[in-house]
């Protein structure tokens, strides 16, 4: 029986691989993101976990988590996670917090 | 001026896990904190003080308690525990919120742009460039060719929905009704597949981020893999 991620493999790699173009505005954002990319990043579910943390050690200025460059690549590329750790660090910036 | 009890985490965790009514005025503490948290941290997507706003953070709010209760073994006591309660209410607004602002469009309109911009555009000038040396245009059209044979037209449909109009993740991913951690990593693999690719090819990435950051790249220009 399929699971979720099998569904999504099935849809993600179905379609044609007949020539089509790629504009040039494209290739310069696709192409900083492939250029950009880490054999290991994590993905946004090991983002999340560890959200509150980096959060507040951000607000600490303190950097020296090994995990955190990892957080901070995956915000730079995940609009996502990016939206929910500025609405976090929003939240945080209040003497009740 | 607010009568709320000030909490340290165990004590957060005694009373949310205690009955009667040191669960409740934990609760409606809790709530309270988190309703003025996600006005405050959803401001940049409504109107601080619009209904919507007021309306979301009530409702967020509510459904995070639940899910707070449900999950309490969960949290590891590594954060302050408003913190992690922010993340948990803050998860489900901004979901809610994608999902109220893409129901009406279809998981076909969002990936339609790169479709219909490979369909439309097709043609490789050489001469719209003043910028581009010869072989910077060389190298964009290798980067296409490869892209082409690399990925289906779906695959980068789907990248440049996300990279290029800023379609959320997860507007995406509830379309496809799948989690968005799972279409990140299946974007992950292709952008490693590509990268690896790039570097059999020889093609230098260092080269590759020059060749961007110095191009002026309008939309409307093409490169048609494998033909430049």
């Amino acid at each position: 029986m399929f699971d979720l991620l099998d569904r999504l493999r099935v849809w993600w790699s179905r379609g044609r691989r007949a020539p089509f173009a790629v504009s040039l505005f494209s290739l310069a954002i696709l192409g900083r993101q492939i250029a950009a990319t880490q054999e290991v990043e994590y993905a946004c579910d090991d983002v999340y976990r560890l959200m509150d943390q980096f959060a507040e050690a951000v607000l600490r200025g303190d950097d020296a988590a090994p995990w955190m460059p990892l957080i901070r690549t995956h915000l730079e590329r995940c609009p996502d996670c990016r939206a929910e750790f500025e609405a976090l660090m929003q939240a945080l910036r209040s003497p009740e917090s | 001026m607010s009568s709320r009890r000030l909490r340290d985490n165990d004590e957060w965790i005694s009373a949310l896990t205690s009955t009667g009514q040191a669960q409740e005025a934990a609760l409606a503490d809790l709530r309270e904190i988190l309703v003025s948290g996600l006005r405050r941290g959803l401001a940049a997507w409504l109107e601080p003080h619009s209904p919507q706003l007021v309306s979301l953070a009530e409702e967020a709010s509510q459904e995070a308690l639940v899910r707070i209760l449900a999950k309490l073994d969960t949290f590891e006591g590594r954060s302050k525990f408003t913190t992690w309660a922010y993340k948990v209410a803050i998860r489900i607004a901004l979901t809610e919120l994608r999902r109220k602002q893409w129901k009406d469009v279809s998981l076909d309109q969002m990936l339609e742009f790169g479709s219909e911009e490979g369909r439309e555009a097709s043609v490789v000038d050489p001469q719209t460039g003043p910028e581009a040396t010869v072989e910077q245009w060389d190298m964009l059209a290798q980067i296409g060719r490869i892209l082409q044979e690399e990925l289906t037209e779906r695959q980068l449909a789907v990248m440049q929905a996300v990279a290029l109009r800023g379609i959320p993740m997860e507007a995406l991913a509830q379309k496809m009704g799948v989690e968005r951690n799972a279409l990140y990593k299946m974007m992950h693999d292709a952008r490693l597949k590509l990268k690896r690719r790039l570097a059999r090819e020889g093609l230098e990435l260092g080269d590759v981020m020059a060749t961007f950051e110095g191009s002026n790249t309008p939309g409307g220009r093409v490169v048609r893999g494998g033909s430049a």
